[in-house]
């Protein structure tokens, strides 16, 4: 029984890690169960608009992601999306209207991987960075989403203010 | 000095904007709203055909609450469509049409997690799969007429191609089997079918086998047996500095072209830092595909491309077709292939200009007159599908 609950778990395992990209060890999940668990907590959706075999995602994941204090504070502070690029899967909107995870790229205009999306609780987009950050990019982003910053400034301007 | 410019500028675009002559752009569906969201996705964009002098549309919308597909018909010279039908009765998605003659068509589609497909007007639905299957598209020449779908098979999904056999209204599958009897090894999905003026079929379809998304081709010379895969881009896969598997390509499209050849087009982002690009590849009747092109000209090089596809037609005509929003906002655009390479972008008249048209369905019609849907975004008013047709001057 011990064995047969190893091996399915060691299957899902490996099934996360094969039908997409997403750093490891972050608690990421689907658009609508992210959405979904925004709504409950209040905190903001951080989309990781990623693509199946990726070399940025890939960099990203191991040279940013892989930062503890980047896993701890994006895991208790967002809804953690993944949301892969090519894929069929379908997505509800806030808007109720239903599409695929690559039509989502399209609606976005997504035009390079990885694209990173901030949404407020509601689902509203605050902004979208697309390509290779890093975890100061990250902890930046962070003052400006969850100090709500962006009510009032763009990003630019926001970072160009900061000190 | 301005006026002349202007001028300059209105007789260089006059040959591309004098290729097309188009019709009164009509609206196809009856029912719109801020919170009805039509879509005319389907594997190999086979949202429109044209049966005789009928032109039929098909589409997924939730005005009843939840996903369902429509068809709506039109005399190819009545100024507007009949009221539509519906397909389906449980959620339906990604719904494909083709033309039988005489005014009738096949119309397919995935409800309840299932592909259906029936013949119309009239006919009765059949299942065409017993398992979990999506994604199905169709193609027929003279009277073989066949359909392919995604069907699970453990943990992934492979490529099905059935052989159907009509019999008055009366569907039935003869034969289906899986493109690869082996067991899928990673996802794959998205197939399109093409069958040439020889009767072999060939079929491409998303796979990612290689750990990143690859368009894949296989054909068979009697419907039943396919040829080993092979990729349809000239690209390899491979990781850069250890990252990665290989760059992306997604939703392949096919169409039988001229006497014995196939087209397929696809979206590529092999410039990776530009969005996805549309790509051509030609196989002329040796079945196999040869090096790869690029459809869009230079203006839409910085600007990713989306929800492309390819008609043709056995007199050699071949039309790809996709949105972009280089003016700003989605616009559909098409080129035509001109014997060495497609020709320059243009945009479809009616499916341009402000706010955003996008996801382009289209068809040759028997007379060469091309028949291109899309729709319509208006947040406030709803999205309207969108149709014209055009003629080759």
């Amino acid at each position: 029984m011990i064995i047969k609950m190893m091996l399915s778990a060691a299957c899902l395992l490996w099934a996360g890690t094969v039908l997409a990209d997403p750093p490891k060890g972050y608690p990421f999940v689907d658009f609508d169960a992210g959405l979904k668990a925004a709504k409950a907590s209040g905190k903001p959706i951080f989309v990781y608009f990623g693509r199946y075999g990726c070399a940025w995602c890939d960099h990203t994941n191991k040279q940013t992601f892989s930062d503890a204090g980047l896993k701890k504070l994006y895991s208790e502070h967002y809804a953690l999306v993944y949301v892969d690029a090519e894929s069929g899967k379908r997505l509800t909107l806030p808007s109720g209207e239903r599409i695929t995870e690559a039509e989502l790229g399209a609606r976005l205009q997504a035009f390079a991987t990885p694209l990173f999306v901030y949404m407020t609780p509601q689902g509203e987009k605050i902004f979208q960075a697309p390509g290779f950050k890093t975890v100061k990019d990250f902890q930046d982003y962070d003052r400006y989403v969850r100090g709500g910053h962006y009510k009032q400034k763009t990003l630019l301007e926001f970072l160009g203010g900061k000190s | 000095m301005r006026a002349a410019a202007l001028l300059l500028l209105a007789v260089l675009a006059w040959p591309a904007h004098a290729a097309w002559t188009w019709s009164e752009t009509l609206t196809v569906n009856s029912v719109q709203g801020a919170a009805i969201f039509p879509h005319i996705e389907s594997a190999n964009r086979q949202g429109v055909a044209v049966s005789g002098y009928t032109v039929g549309v098909v589409w997924e919308d939730n005005r009843d609450g939840s996903p369902q597909c429509y068809l709506a018909t039109k005399p190819a010279a009545a100024a507007s469509f009949q009221p539509e039908m519906q397909l389906s009765k449980g959620e339906c998605y990604e719904p494909v049409v083709i033309a039988l003659g005489a005014g009738r068509f096949v119309a397919a589609w995935e409800e309840g997690g299932k592909v259906h497909a029936r013949v119309l007007p009239g006919g009765k639905t059949l299942q065409l799969s017993k398992a979990g299957s999506a994604q199905v598209t169709l193609a027929l020449r003279d009277h073989a007429l066949y359909a392919a779908w995604a069907e699970q098979a453990g943990r992934f999904k492979r490529i099905v191609v059935a052989r159907l056999v009509l019999k008055g209204d009366a569907l039935s599958v003869k034969s289906a089997q899986p493109v690869e009897a082996a067991m899928p090894a990673d996802e794959q999905g998205w197939p399109a079918l093409a069958v040439a003026g020889d009767g072999s079929v060939t079929v491409v379809w998303e796979d990612r086998r290689h750990r990143h998304t690859v368009p894949m081709t296989s054909h068979s010379r009697d419907g039943k047996s396919f040829a080993l895969p092979a990729r349809l881009t000239d690209r390899k896969s491979g990781s850069v500095d250890g990252l990665g598997a290989g760059t992306g390509a997604m939703r392949p499209t096919l169409t039988a072209w001229g006497e014995q050849g196939i087209a397929a087009v696809w979206l590529d982002k092999r410039d990776f830092l530009s969005g996805y690009d549309v790509y051509a590849a030609f196989d002329p009747g040796t079945r196999s595909f040869g090096r790869n092109i690029k459809v869009q000209d230079n203006f839409g090089d910085n600007m990713a491309q989306w929800h492309a596809l390819v008609v043709g037609d056995a007199s050699g005509k071949l039309v790809a077709l996709w949105d972009d929003a280089r003016d700003g906002t989605p616009d559909v655009w098409l080129s035509e292939w001109a014997g060495e390479a497609f020709g320059d972008d243009l945009a479809v008249p009616a499916a341009a200009g402000p706010g955003g048209q996008s996801d382009p369905v289209a068809t040759l019609d028997a007379a060469g007159t091309l028949h291109v849907v899309w729709l319509d975004r208006d947040e406030a008013a709803g999205t309207r599908i969108r149709y014209a047709r055009a003629v080759r001057r």
